[in-house]
């Protein structure tokens, strides 16, 4: 009798799995569909989405971003090539938008634009020139989540949720087109961040010793 | 599959719909407060502890989650990195996470193949091997091989086992290969080892010289505190005096070219225009300074690889004592025409150095590092580097300092401090005097005349004498001579040799594949750890996550074989509280001489302290009134410790001597073999970094445009690297990063594929023994 099979193949690769790997890939699709049906979110824009204000214009993804970078935290990889140039030529204190490769983020760091303890950028940010490992490995880092910041009740400012670790410019990651639509600030014009929103540092509620 | 770790991976996937959709912020903040992918920073465990890599000694904080180190950050309360690392450090987390990390003991069976057995075969295997070879062959016979990136603990207990419990001087590190010409630099002119200076004079300094040093890629962090400070002070100069264009130069406010090997020659002609010109410190140099004149005959002396030298090097320099007036004259042989010729470097150029140096008005710092320590004759040229401070009296004050910049994180804390070294012993002590073996038997209650008087084998020596035979049972902890070590092809181990050869270390390298014994290593925070940076800050650190399987740290292993052989006396401690008291101990013997550790309460809690501790204040400058607080005076300097030169600092007289092998006819470039900022050393630890690894993944030869024109290659081919020892197949890098002049290239030595070292050259300074790894002939064929 003809048996319901479409990919005999899948089928039979899922059986040679460990069952903890099948129930991850499960869990894996599961997610996928369901992220398939929210509203603002198509698989299809897996690698890049849209700049809000620039029809024509896409971005990395949230998860090429995550990619480039070991954990959060990490200084990212270069993901071009390199252009023989300064960095900080299109790295600006604005970004630049750099015909055929894309928009290039602003500069995160503090003051001094690339110069003083600034002026290496490759001390931290390498090139990556090819794909491959030497050994696999077995690191496993956090997941890299664009979250918000807690409030302390709606309209209030969230805290800031995660560490600046160097990144003193507020504006370079949450303003202009090379911001991501999670954390796009709707108020730039206020510049001074952190007035109102503070760097947690501690999840320990005070305690007053005596 | 542990609940936990499925429950991330879910976690992971939630975080990935946030990551690839460009969700509205209301769904994202469903999905987080559904309780997935809600760890983050704030919720890790973070704990303080120095970069494992080089001997700058950043401050990281280290993230841990489950029982694993999960991110790093720097640490802003650190002083030496106020928050800043280098992408090495950055990526710290994974380098102890390659999936192929020993985690069980390994021997090697009559098949060649390594089989797992178990703690107590391969505790008792050592020790029975060792004590045979005792009964055997006498104390001569056994050794262990060591590193600067031994912790305290771990070096200490190698000391102690092998000096104390076996009788024998054979210790050695892979620090000889590193910083030994900067020891005895220091040693041989202030009798105590390590710098006066500190990172402060970074922001102190007004001119700041680099001799021979890459400090952009090497001390990277470091450099961007040189850089800062000129930002903030424009009149700030950086000189870079190299052999070849390198990512320092870019940033250098001069750049002097200099021919390999000559710099001693620059050094005389820089103080043969500050004596003639009278820009010398001449009260300093009464009060404080007398001179000293060494053996001089070249053939005498050698290069530590030709001849009977081959085989073992000896050879002893003799001081005698000199004065001002012979030092003149001396250096009239030392004009600016003539050292012009011998160095290539522009008579203004030597000019703008002597009156950099004899400007009163402004802080010299010079800073070195494997460019002068690398090298046939790198003891002098410390020498002369320190004769150009004290003779200008630029010297133990804020601004004005020679700073030697190590490249492992304890090769002054363990190395130098503790005295790994087959000549010494802890605190500025040596074997060769009586008193300093007294003193040692004393404080590790050991009957008189335990210690022998005559010092053990020196690296190269040692592995020299392993092939030999005269070396039977070798121990290598923590580092990796089968890359590391220079002329690579005359150390190949044959089956069946007799040797028996142990080697701990966290991942297989080219010397766990010779190796007859291969032992796990718990590494960095898998263990409780003390190192010493380069500036004499300490620095300490508590153990934060379990190693791998069965990986042990490396003190522990020592100190189990000691039991085994009946030498468990010497390791009086709990077994599972032994960290303080053998610190304590090891403290002891630095109080009161000047190079005083801080007690490991007070380690604890700071972030790092520089010796000398004294009521717990640390020492920024050494020798400097008011600031040392063994210096009764009221200002200037006194070099205590000198008490052999009547408490005074030794200038020596040196000259210059061309390297061991020059380009000619068939082998017409020189090599220069050296490091690139994104891998440290032999590569074992940071090719294990993904980004590391493929930001550079392999070695290459670097080379001059004009000669890869002449020579018909193009970027990107390959080419065969040939010297006289060996011949290396590298990818052609026509000026990379560093741009080499004509007639020389540059490999570096990461690539356990393709080994630099079968090219270099096992020539040896020869009072440090340190080989020169800087300067050989080669050619280039093409493939």
């Amino acid at each position: 009798m003809w048996k319901l099979d479409p990919f005999p193949r899948l089928r039979r690769a899922v059986r040679g799995l460990p069952p903890d790997v099948r129930l991850f890939a499960l869990s894996i699709a599961v997610v996928v569909v369901i992220a398939a049906t929210l509203p603002g979110c198509g698989g299809a824009e897996g690698d890049a989405v849209a700049v809000p204000g620039h029809p024509d214009a896409v971005k990395s993804s949230a998860s090429v971003r995550a990619q480039r970078r070991a954990f959060d935290g990490a200084p990212p990889v270069i993901p071009h090539a390199p252009f023989g140039s300064k960095c900080t030529v299109c790295h600006s204190k604005i970004g630049a938008e750099v015909p055929g490769v894309g928009f290039a983020p602003a500069l995160p760091h503090g003051d001094g634009l690339g110069t003083g303890h600034w002026a290496r950028c490759r001390q931290c940010h390498v090139h990556a020139t090819n794909d491959k490992k030497f050994v696999e490995t077995s690191y496993l880092p956090l997941p890299q989540n664009l979250r918000h910041g807690r409030r302390a009740y709606q309209g209030a400012p969230p805290v800031i949720p995660h560490q600046i670790l160097l990144r003193e410019r507020c504006e370079a990651c949450h303003t202009g087109p090379g911001a991501r639509e999670e954390i796009r600030c709707s108020h730039p014009e206020r510049e001074n961040c952190r007035q109102c929103h503070l760097e947690a540092r501690t999840r320990d509620e005070f305690v007053r010793v005596e | 599959m542990h609940r936990r770790r499925f429950l991330r991976s879910i976690g992971g996937a939630g975080c990935a719909v946030v990551a690839f959709s460009a969700c509205d912020r209301e769904k994202a903040d469903e999905l987080a407060d559904s309780g997935v992918a809600n760890v983050d920073h704030a919720d890790l465990a973070w704990a303080k502890a120095p970069c494992r890599y080089c001997g700058t000694g950043c401050g990281v904080e280290v993230g841990v989650h489950d029982g694993k180190v999960v991110a790093v950050r720097g640490d802003e309360k650190n002083p030496v990195n106020k928050g800043l690392l280098c992408v090495k450090g950055y990526h710290l987390p994974s380098m102890l996470y390659g999936k192929d990390r020993l985690t069980h003991p390994m021997r090697r069976g009559a098949d060649g193949k390594l089989t797992k057995i178990s703690w107590d075969e391969a505790l008792d295997l050592i020790a029975s091997k060792y004590r045979e070879t005792l009964e055997q062959h006498g104390p001569e016979a056994v050794g262990i091989y060591g590193s600067g990136q031994w912790t305290v603990f771990d070096g200490y207990a190698a000391l102690k086992w092998i000096k104390g419990g076996m009788r024998s001087n054979n210790i050695d590190p892979n620090a000889r290969l590193c910083m030994a010409s900067a020891v005895m630099g220091f040693v041989t002119q202030f009798q105590s080892d390590e710098p006066m200076g500190c990172y402060d004079d970074f922001e102190s300094g007004d001119d700041f010289v680099l001799w021979g040093n890459n400090m952009a890629e090497m001390h990277p962090v470091l450099f961007s505190r040189l850089l800062e400070t000129r930002r903030r002070r424009p009149h700030v100069r950086i000189i870079d005096i190299g052999t070849r264009r390198t990512p320092t130069s870019d940033h250098a406010t001069t750049y002097v070219e200099i021919r390999p090997g000559t710099d001693l020659a620059l050094a005389n002609g820089i103080l043969h225009l500050l004596v003639k010109e009278g820009k010398i410190a001449k009260s300093f140099i009464e009060e404080n300074v007398v001179f000293k004149r060494g053996i001089e005959d070249l053939d005498q002396i050698g290069y530590g690889c030709y001849d009977d030298q081959a085989e073992r090097y000896t050879f002893k320099d003799k001081g005698r004592d000199s004065s001002l007036e012979e030092l003149t004259e001396f250096l009239e042989a030392y004009a600016p025409a003539s050292v012009s010729k011998t160095t290539a470097v522009p008579e203004s150029q030597i000019r703008m150095l002597a009156s950099l140096y004899g400007d009163r008005n402004r802080g010299t710092v010079s800073l070195w590092c494997m460019g002068v320590n690398q090298h046939t004759r790198g003891t002098w040229m410390n020498n002369l580097i320190n004769d150009l401070h004290l003779l200008t009296g630029k010297i133990s004050r804020p601004g004005n300092n020679p700073f030697s910049l190590t490249g492992q994180p304890s090769a002054c804390g363990t190395v130098r401090e503790v005295g790994t070294l087959s000549n010494r012993l802890p605190a500025d002590m040596v074997v060769m005097k009586p008193e300093h073996r007294a003193k040692t038997e004393k404080l590790w209650g050991l009957e008189p005349g335990t210690i022998p008087a005559k010092p053990g084998y020196h690296a190269v020596d040692m592995f020299r004498a392993l092939s030999r035979g005269d070396l039977k049972c070798l121990w290598i902890q923590t580092t990796n001579p089968w890359s590391s070590l220079p002329n690579l092809s005359r150390f190949e181990r044959k089956p069946g040799d007799g040797r028996f050869v142990v080697v701990s270390d966290i991942y297989p390298t080219p010397t766990t594949e010779v190796a007859d014994l291969v032992l796990p290593a718990a590494a960095w925070v898998e263990r409780e750890g003390v190192f010493g940076n380069t500036e004499r800050r300490t620095q300490q650190w508590n153990k934060m996550v379990d190693p791998p399987g069965e990986a042990r740290e490396d003190a522990w292993q020592i100190m189990q074989v000691a039991k085994r052989m009946g030498m468990g006396d010497l390791f009086p401690w709990p077994e599972d509280a032994w960290h303080e008291p053998m610190y304590d101990e090891y403290r002891s013997f630095t109080l009161g001489t000047g190079k005083d550790l801080a007690s490991y309460h007070e380690l604890k809690k700071a972030r790092g302290l520089r010796w000398p501790v004294v009521d717990g204040k640390e020492t920024r400058y050494r020798y400097a009134a008011g600031h040392d607080p063994f210096v009764k005076k009221e200002k200037g300097v006194h070099f205590y410790k000198a008490k052999g030169y009547g408490e005074k600092a030794a200038v020596w007289i040196r000259p210059y001597h061309p390297p061991a092998e020059v380009p000619d006819d068939d082998y017409p470039l020189w090599l220069c073999t050296g490091r690139v900022l994104e891998h440290w050393h032999t590569g074992s630890m940071t090719r294990r970094v993904r980004e590391l690894h493929q930001a550079v993944p392999e070695a290459y030869v670097e080379m001059n445009a004009q000669d890869a024109v002449a020579l018909g290659m193009q970027d990107g081919q390959r080419a065969r690297v040939v010297s006289r020892r060996g011949s290396v197949e590298l990818l052609v890098r026509v000026e990379g990063r560093g741009r080499c002049p004509r007639g020389t290239v540059f490999v570096p030595f990461f690539d356990e594929k393709r080994l630099a070292n079968i090219l270099t050259l096992d020539a040896m300074d020869n009072i440090s023994k340190e080989p020169d790894y800087k300067k050989c002939a080669v050619r280039l064929e093409r493939v």
